[in-house]
């Protein structure tokens, strides 16, 4: 929440390393998937096909060691603080966030005047955060189902079997990017309506005090 | 080997003016598509010489468009695997048959008899209004005669079934939706009967007739006319699907040889789709180029059929080398996941007055709906003065301040 101070210890250079790595195959994920889809010009299959995997493989390692990461890197807890603890404090209910979802909920929706006392990661922002987590993993899954070399295997074929076909496995897939898209957009936007100042943390490491 | 039987076969080949050296050859094409190796063609020849015994078959009809006697009858010129596929004698074809009316229900009835028998069938089993949607001839007793109870009779009685076309395999077309006809797939229906004949399916719409050629041969090769036997020695892939008129799920039966790879793997334009060369639009430069079909709908990457190594119509050509693109008719349901034909991805049935929906216009309108909330939102924040510095905060909880308010704990 605005007002306070973006430090350091908030998010350490190795989160803001995978919150870099996150974006760009992000980036690079949804727009050869968008060209996979439908090319829209020519020229640039095989490579948009090749940028899709490599971006995938990636983005599946980054998620796997920010995961391992939470247990070992020390991240501040609270809101402009320097105090460290263990990052995976962070993603496990916390005792400010207590009682707090309803009010934030509220809050958003113009019910309350006064902002929401929270710790590091709102219990609303929390659990968006926390969403992304299986979500990258099905898309993975989805991803691998409609892959030639991998959609014959049985644990990718029995959910092409659940799903009723690669058509509707395809979909799904498609839909996936789309939850991605608007979280994208809902997280730009509420990480940056009061100021820049946490785009400066997260992305050049650059302190600031409110 | 094949020297020392000049048998029936011989004669049927020189009757039709095929060489023995025309039929090794032919040999020799069927052991590849049955994934053996050239060395098997002798075995091949001498398997189709000692069917020349004639194995009795009955083909039956159900709810089908002939479509797929067509691509196994058409022709006007003698053709091997018209003679190979005589080794089969058809007691009953509807199509094709000289026999009509009382003779040829007593041919079946007879057939059934004596069993020992291969049942082909091609199209989907009627099961609409009670099975009233499908009836051919009558009963002893006078009565009509459904195309279900027709059926139930033969695959009692038959050693196996094999189910040509995509009708046969889960209904097909027939099944699209809203399936008034209550179609389904054989071995849906002998299922939901309790009959246990094993069925192997040929999928496509129409089935290529050298897959079923090979599943012939297959079964005169190497299973000795024992189901048993052709089940274990058969390379075979199972799909599972939900049938939309039984709601169980149905386990299929495949050649391995047919649904192994998708089209999109064996695919002549591949490369064009790799280099990024499309068809827009019908009637372009690029189509005159032999461009890759995707965008304009073509399902290859996700039907699994054999049809770019088979081809059609004694292997001249097939869809997408004809220059149209897979419509997937391979795969399962497969008019209601493939339609529309010419777009990338099959539309939703969302039913009602949305009937059916494109994926991507229903994310444009999420995609859409989620920017235009944001910003609604945006003004709210500024509106709100909440901009800047952020709003005003709580000193303590509400739920704190209420508990307060009610003496705190006692």
């Amino acid at each position: 929440m605005a007002g306070q101070p973006h430090y350091r210890e908030a998010h350490p250079l190795v989160f803001v390393m995978t919150h870099w790595v996150n974006l760009i195959c992000m980036i690079m994920l949804a727009f050869s998937g968008f060209y996979i889809h439908f090319p829209f010009f020519p020229g640039f299959m095989g490579v948009a096909r090749g940028m899709h995997f490599f971006a995938m493989y990636v983005i599946i390692i980054n998620l796997t060691f920010r995961i391992v990461a939470a247990f070992t890197v020390k991240t501040a807890t609270d809101l402009g603080s320097r105090e460290v603890d263990t990052d995976i404090k962070n993603w496990l209910p916390q005792e400010k966030n207590k009682h707090q979802f309803f009010e934030t909920v509220k809050y958003y929706l113009f019910l309350r005047k006064e902002g929401v006392i929270s710790a590091k990661y709102g219990s609303l922002q929390k659990m968006a955060y926390l969403a992304t987590i299986p979500l990258t993993y099905l898309q993975a899954y989805t991803g691998f189902a409609i892959y030639g070399p991998t959609m014959k295997g049985g644990f990718f074929a029995a959910g092409t079997t659940l799903v009723g076909g690669p058509m509707n496995m395809r979909i799904i897939h498609y839909f996936i990017m789309w939850v991605f898209i608007v979280f994208t957009m809902i997280h730009a936007y509420l990480a940056n309506i009061y100021n820049f100042n946490p785009s400066k943390i997260i992305f050049a490491w650059k302190e600031t005090d409110h | 080997m094949a020297q020392e039987a000049h048998g029936a076969i011989y004669d049927l080949l020189a009757v039709r003016g095929v060489s023995r050296r025309d039929f090794l050859k032919y040999c020799s094409y069927i052991a590849a598509t049955l994934g053996l190796s050239e060395a098997a063609a002798p075995q091949i020849a001498a398997a189709l010489e000692k069917g020349a015994k004639l194995k009795p078959a009955l083909w039956l009809n159900g709810g089908s468009c002939t479509g797929c006697t067509e691509s196994m009858a058409q022709v006007d010129t003698p053709d091997v695997a018209t003679i190979v596929l005589e080794l089969l004698s058809f007691n009953y074809f509807e199509t094709i048959m000289a026999a009509a009316g009382k003779q040829a229900e007593d041919n079946i009835a007879e057939t059934i008899k004596e069993g020992n028998f291969i049942l082909v069938y091609e199209g989907s089993v009627m099961t609409g209004q009670d099975g009233n949607t499908l009836i051919v001839g009558n009963k002893e007793d006078g009565s009509p005669k459904k195309g279900t109870e027709i059926l139930a009779e033969a695959a009692t009685a038959a050693q196996a079934v094999i189910s040509v076309g995509a009708c046969a395999v889960d209904g097909g077309w027939v099944a699209a939706y809203p399936n008034p006809a209550g179609a389904m797939g054989v071995q849906a229906f002998l299922d939901k009967e309790g009959i246990a004949t094993p069925v192997v399916n040929i999928p496509c719409c129409p089935m290529n007739p050298e897959w079923v050629v090979a599943m012939v041969v297959q079964w005169l090769l190497v299973a000795d006319d024992d189901p048993a036997v052709f089940l274990e020695k058969t390379a075979l892939l199972t799909k599972t699907y939900k049938d939309g008129i039984t709601g169980a799920d149905v386990t299929l039966n495949y050649p391995e040889y047919v649904v192994g790879s998708t089209i999109h793997d064996n695919c002549p334009r591949r490369g064009h789709f790799e280099n990024g060369e499309f068809v827009s639009e019908f009637g372009s430069a690029e189509e005159a180029m032999g461009y890759c079909l995707y965008k304009v709908g073509c399902k290859g990457p996700q039907t699994f059929t054999q049809c770019p190594v088979t081809r059609w119509n004694r292997s001249v050509s097939w869809c997408v080398n004809s220059g149209a693109p897979c419509i997937g008719c391979g795969g399962l349901n497969w008019v209601d996941n493939n339609a529309p034909f010419f777009k990338r991805l099959s539309s939703m049935q969302m039913g009602g007055s949305l009937g059916n929906v494109q994926p991507g216009s229903v994310a444009a309108v999420v995609g859409g709906v989620a920017a235009a909330a944001l910003v609604a939102h945006g003004l709210g924040m500024k509106a709100a003065g909440r901009i800047g510095d952020g709003p005003p905060m709580e000193t303590a909880k509400k739920y704190d301040r209420k508990r307060m308010a009610k003496g705190g704990d006692k």
